[in-house]
């Protein structure tokens, strides 16, 4: 086999996997990623969130559909239509602010400044998402599951030295430099200097690790309908057999459209006021407001096992 | 973000303009202006506080309305805007009204409803500015959007240091008499707060019918926002609210959900909003118009103590 191409010039600052025969090519790298975020396991905070589905089921909703499966396939399909709509423009948005600073650290001019102004920009998005959450127990869960995906980054993501002998030379200095935003974005969260919500730390933590935009888009749909999914198998509405059905069949195809639908969305905050944004037809939008009502009355449960 | 005042020179259609100012003891409309299709009734003063009905001529808009409004409400007055009877918004229609001079470039790219290619859009504008002491009232009639209607509304509400606000967004679904439930094309509402030039709240609702793809069932409007036929939305910002927040938030906390086995009649939540402590949000749902009608005018009570009895009782009626 021919000696692989050191991906070190083509993709680094972002954790660049040292170009193994078997991982010569960036997809290869990107789908090993995609791999690695997908696991159920790992501490994003899914297991404490439903989104408003314990709330909806408790309320009786569910008796309004023809069965508890079709039930659970319609909240996901409503919820999944309203959060693809608010939180992925935040995601996008987000992503290319930390994908620019990659890119600037390859051609070697991220000073200071510039880490600063990338900062900031994520401050912005951050605050904007807060005001726009006007629902008290999804902004609870939202920071919880952001603040959770930071850590993830710097506890299970960043090299520590002893591995440092797996990546190439070149590419160790950006990779520091990227660990260094993500550091200090969390820190300005833990002093509570912004909120950290879960999409705004998604693209932050999807562009650091290289993954394209719009595979973190279809991803972060993916796991918002999935952990629904295993919320009502915990709720005992589904077994887990029916789940994965569901995973599969419905699942699939409302991840892809709803990707499709809201992958151009923005949150009209990068863009110049000259260039045309149009927020009524571009920006994000809650669709759901019966879904609001519902996520917003969890505390009101007299027995609950999800935190929303 | 900068408040400008409002222009004194020329309207366009559709265009207005509302101040109220305190002399003495007194509101006063120091500025009260409109054109068709926008039209300001019956202003009525009564002690520091001013009333405005706010309504489109003839009580409903057409594809191609647009109503763009500038309210300002001065130092220690006191505004409350009502409307006739919901704001009806008809079917978009091919062309503009003869009336409606000034093209935007909104209407057009918007995606087409299936029943009507040459869809053009209604839409709403109104700029508030609520200065210190003073206190902004706005409880409209829901908006009612017919067949394939496309309303666009967009409210943004600048309060300074300890103003404060009461906002009121509603829709219901349609001519119950005709069936129509839910079958309008798109309705985008948004509501943006700003509190000393910093955004502090910005909600933004968009109903539509839209298909996802062809291996995908069809899932209506309707079906989402099942069994309600009403959903309103209220805002709540600045000290003057805060007697009506602390009663919403003890009734709030009295709630207690066990397994229901279907819907209520009418749900509601209470969400505080975070920056300074100083306002919330209310959403509520009812099967019927009324039912929302009656909650939102028991909950809302504390503001006969701002406005008189009297003026109170002219909203929710």
């Amino acid at each position: 086999m021919a000696r692989a191409p050191d991906l070190s010039f083509t993709e680094p600052a972002r954790l660049s996997i040292s170009p193994l025969p078997a991982m010569a090519n960036k997809d290869d790298t990107e789908t090993y990623i995609l791999l690695l975020l997908s696991d159920s396991n790992l501490p994003t905070g899914s297991f404490v969130a439903s989104a408003g589905l314990e709330s909806h089921v408790k309320h009786g909703f569910a008796s309004l559909s023809a069965s508890p499966v079709q039930a659970t396939v319609d909240f996901v399909r409503d919820s999944l239509g309203s959060y693809a709509k608010s939180a992925l423009p935040f995601v996008s948005d987000a992503h290319r602010t930390v994908e620019r600073f990659a890119s600037c650290l390859e051609q070697e001019d991220g000073g200071e400044g510039f880490l600063q102004d990338t900062l900031d920009k994520l401050t912005e998005l951050d605050e904007l998402y807060q005001v726009m959450t006007l629902n008290h127990v999804a902004r609870r869960a939202s920071v919880a599951q952001g603040v959770a995906l930071l850590t993830l980054y710097s506890r299970g993501f960043s090299r520590p030295p002893t591995l440092s002998a797996f990546s190439a030379k070149e590419s160790r200095a950006d990779e520091s430099q990227m660990s260094r935003l993500l550091n200090q974005f969390k820190l300005k969260v833990r002093r509570e200097e912004v909120p950290g919500h879960l999409p705004i730390c998604w693209g932050v933590l999807t562009a650091a690790l290289g993954l394209k935009l719009e595979r973190a888009q279809y991803l972060y749909l993916f796991l918002h309908a999935r952990g629904l999914l295993s919320a009502a198998v915990r709720l005992n509405d589904l077994g887990p057999y029916g789940a994965q059905q569901i995973l599969l069949h419905a699942v699939r195809p409302l991840v892809a459209a709803e990707t499709e639908r809201c992958k151009i969305l923005r949150t009209g905050l990068l863009q110049g006021s000259d260039d045309g944004f149009d927020d009524t037809l571009s920006g994000p939008a809650n669709t759901w407001p019966l879904g609001e009502i519902l996520a917003g009355r969890h505390d009101l449960q007299h027995s609950r096992i999800f935190n929303s | 973000m900068q408040w400008q005042s409002p222009p004194l020179t020329k309207l366009y259609s559709g265009g207005g303009s509302i101040s109220v100012s305190l002399h003495g003891e007194k509101a006063v409309f120091s500025e009260l202006a409109s054109t068709y299709p926008l039209k300001l009734l019956a202003p009525y003063i009564h002690d520091k506080t001013a009333l405005v009905y706010l309504l489109s001529y003839g009580g409903g808009l057409v594809g191609g309305d647009e109503v763009d409004l500038n309210v300002n409400v001065q130092r220690g007055a006191r505004l409350l805007i009502l409307s006739q009877g919901t704001t009806k918004v008809f079917k978009t229609r091919i062309g503009r009204r003869q009336a409606s001079v000034h093209a935007k470039g909104l209407a057009s790219g918007l995606p087409s409803s299936q029943h009507d290619t040459t869809a053009s859009l209604t839409q709403q504008t109104i700029a508030f500015r609520i200065a210190p002491d003073s206190l902004l009232l706005l409880l409209p009639e829901p908006v009612t959007c017919f067949r394939d209607a496309s309303y666009h509304q967009r409210q943004t509400f600048h309060v300074e240091g300890n103003g404060s606000l009461v906002i009121l967004d509603w829709i219901t679904s349609g001519r119950i008499s005709r069936g129509e439930e839910w079958v309008f094309s798109r309705y985008h509402s948004t509501n943006e707060v700003f509190h000393d030039g910093k955004r502090v709240a910005k909600d933004i609702m968009l109903l539509e019918n839209q298909e996802l793809g062809p291996h995908i069932p069809e899932r209506p409007l309707r079906e989402r926002l099942k069994p309600y036929s009403c959903y309103a939305m209220v805002i709540f910002y600045g000290p003057q609210t805060r007697p009506i927040l602390t009663d919403l938030a003890s009734r709030y906390d009295q709630i207690t959900i066990f397994k229901e086995k279907t819907p209520a009649q009418l749900i509601w939540s209470l969400s505080p909003i975070e920056a300074e402590d100083q306002g919330a949000v209310v959403r509520v749902a009812g099967l019927e118009t009324e039912i929302v009608k009656n909650w939102l005018k028991d909950s809302l009570s504390h503001l006969e103590e701002a406005v008189g009895r009297d003026l109170y009782r002219r909203a929710f009626v």
